[in-house]
């Protein structure tokens, strides 16, 4: 599906959603767990803005009791009151294959600060944790 | 509005008659130019039609090539998909979309990927 090129069509749901995020270094960086389209002002169609990421974007989607079930687990272990999903914006996507790959780093992307709050707050707590090997 | 809001909604026509519910949604990228990416993708039109397990499974869409005893099964199936494109897209509410076209007048008025 490389190199991105202008008029090119493809299915959402079919060649984007559950692929795998890989970052810069080719680090896994999360799913393609939605999409964000933001529509213009001036009446024409939603462009897609930004790749959601995360249980915060599972969770809703899923929907049912799984999906309250991962909303609420997103909402605990992040520290604002109503966190939204982690979001990609597109204009950092490098090439869409069999997967998403990323002009950025992980350490850099919002769906990675989950990873580090659980780092810090929650592993760090536990006995043993400053031992382990980075 | 997510990606999520539009799939699986029921999609009605302009004479309220279900025409089925949104499998996905097709893609161009011939937007505005976003960030190092170029083009973004425009939401150009809802694939919609009855639901099928092998619409679930997949096997109904033109690139997966078998098992071929399953794509002869759901052969059917898939020749009733219709394409609605966005602009006769009326009204999204709750899981509910409804088009101000009828299902013949959609069918066959845009490429597919």
């Amino acid at each position: 599906m490389d190199p991105p090129a202008r008029g090119r069509r493809l299915y959402a749901a079919l060649h984007l959603l559950d692929r795998q995020i890989l970052d810069a270094d080719s680090m896994m960086a999360g799913k393609v767990d939605d999409l964000e389209f933001e529509s213009a002002h001036d009446g024409a169609a939603p462009v897609v803005t930004d790749i959601l990421s995360g249980v915060g974007a599972l969770g809703p989607r899923l929907g049912g009791r799984l999906g309250r079930w991962l909303t609420g687990i997103h909402r605990r272990l992040r520290p604002e009151p109503e966190p939204g999903p982690a979001r990609i914006s597109f204009g950092v996507v490098k090439k869409l294959d069999n997967h998403v790959e990323l002009s950025l780093h992980r350490s850099e992307l919002e769906n990675n600060q989950l990873e580090a709050w659980t780092r810090d707050n929650l592993i760090a707590h536990i006995p043993g944790a400053s031992d382990a090997p980075e | 509005m997510r990606l999520s809001e539009l799939l699986d909604s029921d999609v009605t026509d302009r004479n309220g008659q279900r025409i089925g519910h949104v499998h996905d949604v097709q893609l161009v990228q011939d937007g505005p130019p976003l960030g190092t990416w170029g083009a973004a993708f425009r939401l150009e039109g809802l694939v919609v039609g009855p639901g099928s397990i092998g619409t679930r499974l997949g096997i109904a869409r033109p690139e997966v090539k078998g098992p071929w005893i399953l794509k002869l099964l759901f052969a059917r199936r898939r020749s009733s998909r219709i394409l609605i494109p966005w602009d006769r897209v009326r009204d999204i509410g709750d899981k509910h979309i409804s088009a101000d076209c009828v299902a013949d007048e959609c069918q066959g008025a845009l490429e597919r990927p």
